[in-house]
Formats: C-alpha cells, structure tokens, sequence
C-alpha cells in the first residue's frame, strides 16, 4: 500500500536518517516527533508526519521560536507501543524535550500517565475521546490536561456521519430503521469511537448491528462484505485507516454490498480514492482542513512554500493528511511562542499557549486550518465536522496530481455538522 | 558442548567436585567478580543509551537463557518463548495493579505464574518430538497472544496496561541509572542458578535426554517428567525476564509479543552457543547490538559518496534490515558452535600467547 506514496516517503526516510541522532544544541528547544513510516498506519502516517517534520523545518527557516531553532527528533515507531514508550523515556530523561508530535491511540493513551507527570504537552494524531477531557472531570478516562489533537474526536466525526446518515436516509426514502454497522480491528484505535458511534446511533432511531471485525493491514475481506450484506446493513462505519479500507471497499464492490461507506479521518484520502478506484466512489468522510490541496485559501502560499522544503522544489500534490500535520505543528509552534514571551518554552507555559485564544487559526494558515479552541476543562478543539463525499469517475491509472486536476477524484462537500459541545459527551 | 570447561592436557582432577566447579581456577573466578565489578560502575561511566542497551541486554539474556535450558540443554524445541515472556509481564504488572502486591515480590511471582503456564504448555512435549512439537509450541505463542488481547481483566486487552516502576521502601528504581542494578542483581542470581542447576542431578538428567532419551529412559530417567520441567524452567526465566522488562518500559502491551520475538530469542540462543551458558549471554549482546551497529552504519553511510554513486537513497534503511539477516546467515556458516566457541578459541590462544603453534 505504502508503494504509491514512494516520493513521500523517500523525503520522510531522508529526513528520518538525517534527524536520528542529531543531539539537540542545549539553547534550541528539542521537540520530539513520533511517526509510523514502516507500521499498519503508514499509509497515512508518512504524508501526516512529513506535513509535521516540513513545518516545523519551514518554522525553523523563518527564525525558528522567538529566535531559538527548533531541535526536532523524528522517529518511526512503526506502530508498536513498546518502541513508542521506550522512545518517550528518552525525550523525558535528561534534556527534556518542550512537546512531542505524537501519532497513534494506542501509543497516546498508553502514556497519558506519562505525559501528565512529567508536564509534557503532546500533539497526538490520535484523536481519540479519552484524550480530551483535561480534568478527568467526566469520570470515564483518566486525566489528560497535557495531550491535544487537532482536529473532531473520533467519536464526534461518527456522531456528525450519523446525523448526516440519518438526514440522508429520509432525503433516499427509506423506510423503516435503518441499519448501522461499526466495523474496524480490535484495537484501541477503531475502538476508540464504537460505544459513541452506537450510543448515538440508537439515539438517532438506527439498528445495530453487532460490530465486524478487520484488521489493520491490507487483506482479503470478502466474508466481512458478506457478513454486512446478509445482515442487511445500510450504513457501515470503517474505523481503520485507509490502507485497510481500500480492501474492504473493494471486496465489498466484488461481493456486490450496497451500503453507504462512512470512512473514519483517517479512512479516506486521495491516495485511498485512486487506489481503490470505483469502490470508493461515494464514500462519505470528515475532512479535518478548511481546503484540500488544490483548493484556495490565504494560508496556502505558505503552504505551498512548507511542502517545497521535502520535493526539492517541485510542486507535488499532497494528500489531506499532509495538510494536517501541518496544522498540528502550526497550532503547538503558536504556543510555543506564547510561552516563549511568558516566561520560556516549558511543558506548563506552552499548555497556557494553548489556551489562550477562542477559536483561532495559527497564523499564516488562515483557511487551511479550521479555528480551534482548548480550554483547561476541554480539549476538545473543533465541533464543527466538515463531511466530504469522495467522487471517483472513472480510471484512476494515472498520478493523483493528474486525477484531482482533470475532476476524476473529487472531493465534494456534503456538510458542515456543528455539534453542540455537551457535557456529558466529554471523555468518550 | 555441556558446561564443563575444556582445561588442556596436564590438569587432572581427583574427584567429583573439581569437575563439576563452575570456575577451573582462582585467576578465572577472580576475573569473573571483578567484570562483576566492573559491570556495576557502568551507571558512573555510561550515558542512558547503552545503558538501556545494557539493561535490555539483561533482561533478555535472561529469558534467552530459559530458552537455551530447553533447547541447548534439553534438545527440545520453542517457538512461543516470546509469549512466556509476555505472560511474565503481564503477570507482574497484574499482581501489582490489581493485587497490590509491591513489585519486589510480584517479578518473581509473576515467574512462577509463568511456569505453571509453561508446564501446561510443556505437557504436549511428553508425547511429541522435533516438528510436531515445534507447531505444538507455536500454539503457545498464538493461543497467548490471543489471551492478551483478550483477557482485558489480566493484560488491560488491547490497550495494554501500566506497570508501576520497581521501588523498595518507597524509593523507585524509575531511571536507567537505578533500574540497571535490578536487571543486574536478577541476571547474577538467574545465572548463577542456572549454572548450578546444570551442575545437579536434574540439570544432568535434562543434558542426558538431549543426548539419547532411549539410553536416558533405560537409566531411569523418567522422560515425561524432565521434558516437561524443561518446559517449566524455561517459562520460570522467560517470567522472570518479561517482569523485567515490564517494571523497565513501565508498559506493556500484547503487540510486543509476537512470533517474530520468539525467533529473535532462537537466534540469540543459537549465535551465541547451544547449550552454553556463557554462550547466552554473548548471543544476546551480539543481537542486542547488531540492530544499532547497523543503524550507526547506514545512518553515517546516508548522504556519503557510496550512498551518491549506488543512488540507495532511501533503501539504506531496508539495507539495515537486510543487513542483519544476512550476518546471521554467515554466522550460521562460518561459525556455527556459536559465539561460545569463538570466545574459548580466543581465550586458549592468549592463554598460550605467544607460543602458539
């Protein structure tokens, strides 16, 4: 799966091979970068963390933090908690690093412990419920006032897809209940949103299904397209990332299922549309920036600049997740800032940094980034879900710049879901 | 091939102990307390990387060297020691969280938990030999790993669990510099009980087995019962080894406990020696250190004129993995008693040094 995105992860491995090692100088402030170029989620992890590792770098071009650089470590973990921990007591031992850029649910939650000791603010890419709830107020998760996210919890963007879902099924006519399925790995990540996906589903007057299981990596899911079928499901939520669920989407064309695919942020992308072709023709997703690639915006000049950094000056297309990374590195780059002019780039000070505006966009990715809020009793940053219907028209042989340009992948808005940010929903 | 040393001609021994002794000299016995010795200082000298290296060295030398019971000593077969390992992890980490009970006692009892698990799964080995008893074992490792995913009251299901660091009276062993002298002190006891087991009635009877079971039986060793001890032994280290680690990383989590690690663990056992103690620890600092070796050596490659001319780019990294497959092969051809044997070569030639013929 990983083969298609080879320019991405050429520069990612360059990176990689020229950061490992390099010990932070003690006046820069050492950042800590953990991404999975080589595990199950690489397909998606290598555009995210080359979208992190590109701005911090571009960060680091334009003066860095209040003049100091930014000594940033990027480390593949391959997805493996164990190689994950290990690596966190080496940024946490010794010479502190000021935050890390973190990636999967299982690795984030696991340190959440780790992370609140030691004062360390950590940018996951897991956007997991549990880590949104700063004060363990909520009673279901631990406290975690030191992890954030950029983007919908997981279980918010299911709760938007069924609101939609169910607008959706009056707009087709359907008649009676229509039936829900979560279907994903077991593991903490696809898990993650299953209780909230279904609680709200029954809410929303669906029928549940009972959960079917894929795994992580690519493979031969025709029995769970069967399943699905037999069970008569109308609305299938696919947890994983999207080198898995391009298998599912195409098994479940070949099995001839009609359901209506809601991929999880992690589930779709360009890359995902091209590899699949047809089968992921109508498939609806939350998209977590204001624009893709080729969309427009003030921030995308410096956008565009951030990405020339890793394609030697070409001017390459980059997948939704890219832009991504590039927000979460943004955001935590502003607090550092903030911290920077309130008495240093520490753990605490840059936690405040992230506190200190009400739905705000990072500077100089105005339109890219959607505006966020954080607060020290909710870390959920974003409650408005943008849903995306990818449209696949036609042969997708040719390179995914050449695709999105002439129209055969398109990404079409479906809707904005503004979720009321309720109580009751923080922490799961 | 066994643990007593190859003194050459002109030393005779007049009785029973002086064979069996674990050190042959005053001099050998000396040297190894003061490499005690000096192993202990490291922390002084060391910075927090090859310390990690060296305490994962420790705690995996000791699961290696439950695994080279069963296959150096016993001549039986493992494909599931890296689920031992885990179940020893997790055991510790469950006493602790959910039993209270502190983690000085809970890494040893978390090792005789292990061994019950591995004599139940040692019971197949009472009836089957060579292949069959590997794919026997290889259920192990797929029947446990299935368990940690599972059991989410024991291991926390797939989300792992916490495991407090190692603290006596209050004072944590939570750095690399403190926790060192905990894999130390259990890696000196486990081989010094090692050593000694081998040297006893059991240890003996466990070599015999390896050596013709049928001879072995007809000398009224009961087969079933070694065999499957074998097994127990083994899982007691393995225990051990994963408490360890667990206390160390202060997490643990199923994924980490695949097949691939229980190869790893033949391979440490097998480069170092079959059947040798030493031997043991010796594979496992060569596979402790091999990965780095070779990630200091594409990484310092990366960008150079050689990296230019074969434009490897960003296959250096894949050279890396290929790379450490392909030593292992060369090392199963050119020397395949093990890193055990070179290292009494090496000695026997200083010894005569420089009259060496």
């Amino acid at each position: 799966m990983t083969r298609l995105r080879i320019t991405g992860m050429t520069a990612a491995l360059a990176l990689a091979g020229a950061l490992a090692g390099g010990a932070a100088l003690a006046q820069d402030i050492a950042v800590g970068h953990l991404a999975d170029q080589s595990g199950p989620t690489s397909d998606v992890g290598v555009p995210y963390g080359q979208g992190v590792a590109d701005a911090l770098a571009y960060i680091n071009s334009k003066g860095g933090i209040a003049g100091k650089k930014l000594a940033v470590e990027t480390v593949d973990y391959g997805y493996q908690v164990p190689r994950a921990v290990a690596q966190y007591k080496k940024w946490s031992e010794g010479t502190k690093v000021a935050a890390i850029q973190g990636w999967g649910t299982a690795d984030t939650e696991a340190m959440i412990g780790f992370v609140t000791k030691d004062q360390i603010p950590y940018l996951s890419a897991s956007y997991s419920a549990a880590l949104t709830d700063p004060g363990g107020k909520s009673g279901r998760t631990k406290a975690a006032p030191y992890n954030f996210f950029y983007g919908p919890s997981y279980s918010d963007a299911v709760r938007a897809l069924l609101i939609w879902a169910a607008e959706d099924w009056k707009a087709k006519g359907g008649t009676g209940k229509p039936k829900f399925v979560h279907m994903g790995a077991n593991h903490p990540y696809p898990n993650s949103p299953k209780e909230a996906g279904e609680a709200m589903a029954k809410e929303l007057g669906f029928d549940i299904i009972p959960p079917v299981q894929f795994a992580m990596t690519p493979g031969d899911y025709t029995s769970q397209c069967l399943t699905i079928k037999d069970a008569g499901a109308n609305y299938a939520y696919l947890a994983n990332t999207a080198g898995s669920n391009i298998s599912v989407l195409k098994a479940c064309k070949t099995a001839g299922v009609n359901v209506q695919f809601m991929g999880n942020v992690w589930g779709m992308d360009e890359n995902a549309a091209k590899a699949a072709g047809d089968a992921a023709n109508g498939v609806v997703f939350p998209m977590r920036t204001g624009i893709a690639w080729n969309g427009e915006a003030p921030g995308k000049a410096t956008l565009a600049a951030i990405s020339k950094l890793s394609s030697g000056g070409a001017d390459v297309y980059r997948p939704v997740h890219y832009l991504t990374g590039v927000c979460s590195a943004y955001y935590m780059a502003e607090a550092m800032d903030w911290a920077a002019k309130n008495g240093g780039v520490t753990g605490p000070n840059v936690q405040q940094g992230m506190y200190q505006k009400k739905d705000w966009v990072p500077a100089g990715m105005e339109g890219v980034c959607l505006p966020s809020s954080w607060s020290a009793e909710d870390h959920r940053g974003l409650m408005s879900v943008n849903i995306y219907r990818m449209n696949v028209g036609g042969a997708t042989e040719a390179p995914v710049a050449d695709l999105v340009k002439n129209g055969t992948i398109k990404l079409e808005k479906v809707k904005t879901v503004e979720l009321e940010r309720k109580a009751d929903r923080l922490g799961w | 091939m066994a643990t007593h040393s190859l003194i050459p001609a002109g030393e005779y021994k007049t009785s029973y102990a002086a064979d069996t002794t674990i050190f042959p000299t005053v001099t050998s016995r000396n040297a190894a307390i003061l490499a005690l010795i000096l192993v202990a200082c490291a922390p002084l000298v060391f910075d927090r990387y090859i310390l990690s290296l060296m305490i994962q060295i420790g705690y995996l030398s000791i699961a290696a060297l439950g695994l080279n019971i069963l296959v150096g000593f016993t001549g039986q077969i493992s494909i599931g020691h890296a689920a031992f390992f885990g179940f020893g992890a997790f055991s510790s980490a469950w006493l602790n969280n959910v039993h209270g009970i502190p983690v000085f006692f809970a890494i040893p009892l978390a090792g005789l938990m292990t061994t019950a698990a591995g004599l139940i799964f040692g019971l197949p080995a009472a009836r089957l030999k060579g292949l069959y008893l590997a794919i026997a074992t290889l259920a192990a490792q797929y029947i446990l790993q299935d368990f940690f995913a599972r059991a989410s009251w024991f291991s926390g299901g797939v989300a792992g669990t916490v495991a407090y660091p190692f603290s006596i009276f209050g004072y944590a062993f939570d750095t690399d510099a403190r926790y060192f002298y905990v894999v130390l002190s259990y890696m000196v006891l486990c081989f010094v009980l090692a050593t000694n087991l081998m040297r006893s009635r059991d240890g003996r009877a466990l070599v015999a087995v390896r050596d013709h079971y049928l001879s072995a039986e007809m000398m009224g060793i009961n087969l079933t019962k070694y065999r499957t001890l074998s097994f127990g032994i083994s899982a007691f280290f393995a225990g051990i080894g994963g408490a360890l680690y667990a206390h160390y990383l202060q997490f643990v989590s199923v994924e980490g406990f695949t097949i691939l690690f229980s190869i790893q663990f033949l391979g440490m056992i097998i480069i170092g020696g079959l059947g040798s103690i030493m031997g043991t620890i010796l594979g496992t600092i060569f596979m402790v250190l091999l990965p780095e070796a070779m990630e200091w050596l594409t990484s310092s490659l990366a960008g150079g004129a050689i990296d230019r001319a074969l434009s490897l780019k960003n296959n250096i990294s894949y050279l890396r993995e290929m790379a450490i497959g392909a030593v292992i092969v060369l090392f199963l051809m050119f020397e395949p008693d093990g890193l055990a044997h070179r290292w009494k070569q090496i000695k026997a030639y200083w010894k005569l040094y420089p009259f060496a013929h």
